[in-house]
């Protein structure tokens, strides 16, 4: 117990120490010119972090996903412009069928469900099909593509630059790029069998999850910077912080972060106990989800006119709160779900049901 | 917030598991038997129930055993309140003494006090109340104007105490009151008195909720004699004796599932196959209580300091008092998300008469909704308690 914490508590002051000095202002400025850090994700990916939770002896970096939760909640605060959440799970598609991780950036699709099919010729695929939106897709050196084949679902390792990609962008200009495979060859040893674990609603389940993490601590963030202006800005000559309805705003901006954390973290170790993941995912994707819509209009209410600046810092964070609630499913979707299975089960497992773990 | 807690290692240990199916068993089987009707909003005093709750050693859990307690940990007293709170289970008869008396008196109190009150308690055999606010002292505590003139052998005790939930049917009252003049600090000079209910110059006179329910009192001290050997603590330290401890308390599942039972009844109305909206509606009902649930657990689990000594728990390492705020407040609202649920999923007149439970649940939150975020902090307090933390001095 204290081992894991002690182990946990390092990896988080390491990866704290590698965003704070490297991931400044100028580098999110410079990623929404160029849909990336190369920079910071040379040194993230020499840090091992993408690699966390997946087993040494799988090419990974061991620890739990509990440990990479708490180094997304840390990316997601420095609003780090690399596919971090994305190899890790491709890395986690990979080595769940014994394919090599191998390096550099990778993405992962489809995420929206769509089929791509794998037909065999001789010991190679070919794979046809679309993927909308795929983060990161044209920055990967190799994307990850769940498949259909003729036996089940597999997993192919294809080469970005056989697809043929439309870039497109979210609100905070992250790469979401349409894929579109078109009879793309992959060698036999590219391809293997799904672990029956991996399917299009575990990649759904766990990239929301992965989403509720960067929520979180982009959450984190704009917390502080509103805090801190209010200790800063003076109007009508006092710190507007010393205003009560300032105050007021910000005490329940800290319970929507507070309620975030703890939903998305709480989440990360129910998944690694394998509890009730569909319950513990699904609140934490509409309480992240709401936290960051409350939370991001109070940080630019507080700041006033300079925090819808595109010279302020703030934007990087409320961008991508606006932008990945809605991904991989948004509050309403995970809800009406997470409300059919509560239904299914009946009133008198309600509460049975929410005090399982 | 939360930095001392790790969310993903929080998980409830085997003897907090077992407990909670003993005593969701116990609660089955009560209402089975019709042993108690539930009603929302108003919680009911019920001495029989309480004494069966405390034959099964449910009072008093986390207390030493020579004083009648269990010697259990704070964890599993907040898993037997929760499912307490998941019917609507009527616990007002040992409410205050299991949750605020009992620890001051470990804590505070003298042997004489322990041996008198803390086993009488436990047995379900004691009730108390507590005697905090006045009509000109309601978030601002320390104006207390209540006044304990010092006589041989005790104190002569005159004021008004208000909002004392069950005066009328509880043994003996904690009387927050000032023992000596305001010499400038507020904070100074008050302190806590046991002061029987059933004392010469104690008058107890019913105030009416709106909805014509009685819990309410406000209680008249006249010229009444306390004895010294029952003051609580030191003379002059009330407000440190109030004031700690308050995080467990502030934090507990009772400040955010007083209207959970409506949820239950609204997905017995919905059935098993509810149309889009309602399927949202609940599902963010369940995902806001998870998500609290998980909070709260959380302060529990980093407070719990074991099972109680013979003074009282140790004091906690831990300043979670910012956190345990932000679930009151946050809690109180989510109390009243369930009650907008359920009157907009339905087209329902609410009523107090309804036959139906989910009707009368309705009703029965209704009309309570304006208290919670009154209670126990109000909502403004808590949040400038909250931005204070959060700001640090500011000049």
């Amino acid at each position: 117990m204290s081992d894991t914490s002690d182990i946990r508590a390092m990896l988080i002051e390491s990866a704290t120490r590698l965003f704070t000095d490297h991931g400044d202002a100028r580098l999110l400025d410079a990623a929404k010119r160029d849909g990336w850090s190369p920079a910071l994700w040379r040194i993230v990916e020499e840090a091992q972090l993408p690699l966390v939770s997946i087993a040494e002896e799988a090419g990974g970096a061991g620890g739990s996903l509990s440990d990479l939760a708490a180094v997304l909640r840390i990316a997601g605060r420095y609003a780090a412009p690399i596919p971090l959440v994305e190899t890790a799970l491709a890395g986690w598609m990979l080595a769940s069928c014994g394919l090599p991780i191998g390096t550099g950036p990778l993405a992962f699709g489809p995420v929206h469900g769509e089929t791509v099919a794998a037909r065999r010729h001789g010991t190679q695929w070919s794979l046809s099909g679309s993927m909308r939106r795929v983060p990161w897709a044209r920055i990967a050196q190799r994307l990850i593509v769940l498949v259909s084949g003729p036996a089940g679902a597999m997993v192919a390792c294809v080469d970005p630059k056989q697809c043929k990609l439309s870039p497109g962008r979210n609100l905070a200009d992250e790469p979401r790029d349409d894929v579109m495979l078109d009879n793309v060859v992959v060698s036999g040893s590219l391809v293997a069998p799904a672990d029956p674990g991996v399917h299009h609603a575990t990649l759904r389940l766990r990239g929301a999850l992965a989403r509720s993490l960067l929520m979180a601590g982009a959450l984190d963030r704009t917390l502080e910077l509103a805090v801190r202006y209010s200790t800063e800005r003076t109007q009508f000559g006092r710190k507007i912080g010393q205003f009560q309805a300032i105050q007021q705003e910000l005490a329940r901006f800290a319970g929507e972060v507070a309620a975030a954390v703890a939903a998305s973290l709480s989440a990360a170790g129910a998944l690694e106990r394998g509890e009730d993941s569909l319950l513990a995912v699904a609140s934490a994707k509409i309480r992240t989800a709401q936290a960051a819509h409350e939370g991001a209009l109070i940080a630019h209410q507080v700041h006033g006119a300079i925090g819808v600046t595109d010279e302020h810092a703030l934007h990087h964070s409320t961008l991508r709160l606006w932008a990945w609630r809605e991904e991989f499913g948004n509050e309403a979707a995970w809800a009406a779900e997470l409300g059919r299975s509560i239904a299914t089960a009946g009133a008198d497992q309600l509460w049975p049901l929410l005090t399982k773990d | 917030m939360f930095q001392q807690v790790d969310f993903s290692a929080l998980e409830l240990p085997a003897p907090a598991r077992k407990l909670q199916q003993e005593v969701r068993e116990f609660l089955r089987a009560e209402i089975a038997a019709q042993a108690f009707k539930p009603h929302l909003g108003h919680t009911e005093f019920n001495a029989e129930f309480t004494r069966k709750v405390a034959a099964r050693g449910w009072i008093g859990m986390t207390w030493p055993k020579r004083y009648g307690g269990q010697e259990r940990s704070y964890l599993e007293r907040f898993v037997a309140t929760e499912e307490m709170l998941a019917v609507a289970a009527p616990c007002a008869a040992h409410w205050f003494g299991d949750r605020q008396i009992g620890p001051s008196l470990l804590r505070y109190g003298t042997e004489q006090q322990k041996q008198r009150f803390l086993p009488a308690i436990a047995r379900g055999e004691y009730s108390f109340a507590l005697g905090m606010s006045e009509p000109n002292s309601g978030s601002d505590l320390a104006s207390v104007k209540t006044r304990a003139e010092r006589v041989p052998n005790g104190w002569r005790v005159t004021g008004q105490k208000v909002w004392t939930s069950w005066a009328h049917k509880a043994h003996a009252f904690f009387v927050l009151c000032r023992t000596a003049p305001d010499s400038g600090d507020r904070h100074e000079g008050l302190s806590q008195l046991v002061v029987e209910l059933n004392a010469p110059g104690v008058t107890v006179r019913p105030i009416r909720f709106m909805d014509g329910y009685h819990h309410f009192n406000e209680v008249f001290l006249d010229n009444v004699f306390v004895p010294d050997a029952m003051v609580v603590g030191a003379i002059g330290q009330g407000w440190k004796q109030v004031t700690s401890e308050l995080a467990l308390e502030r934090s507990g599942p009772e400040r955010y599932m007083t209207t959970f039972p409506l949820f239950t009844e609204l997905m017995r109305r919905l059935g098993a196959a509810p149309e889009a909206r309602a399927l949202e509606m609940a599902g963010k009902l369940t995902a806001r209580l998870w998500s609290l649930r998980r909070m709260s657990l959380a302060i529990a689990m980093t407070l719990d300091p074991g099972p109680d000594g013979d003074q009282g728990s140790p004091k906690a390492t831990v300043d979670l008092a910012t956190e345990a705020a932000l679930v009151k407040d946050m809690g109180t609202f989510y109390e009243r998300e369930i009650i907008d649920a359920a009157r907009l999923l339905f087209d329902v007149e609410p009523t107090p008469d309804a036959a139906d439970t989910f009707e009368r649940y309705l009703a029965e939150t209704i009309v309570c909704a304006p208290v919670s975020t009154i209670r126990g902090g109000t909502t403004q307090v808590l949040r400038s308690l909250i931005a204070r933390k959060l700001l640090g001095p500011l000049k």
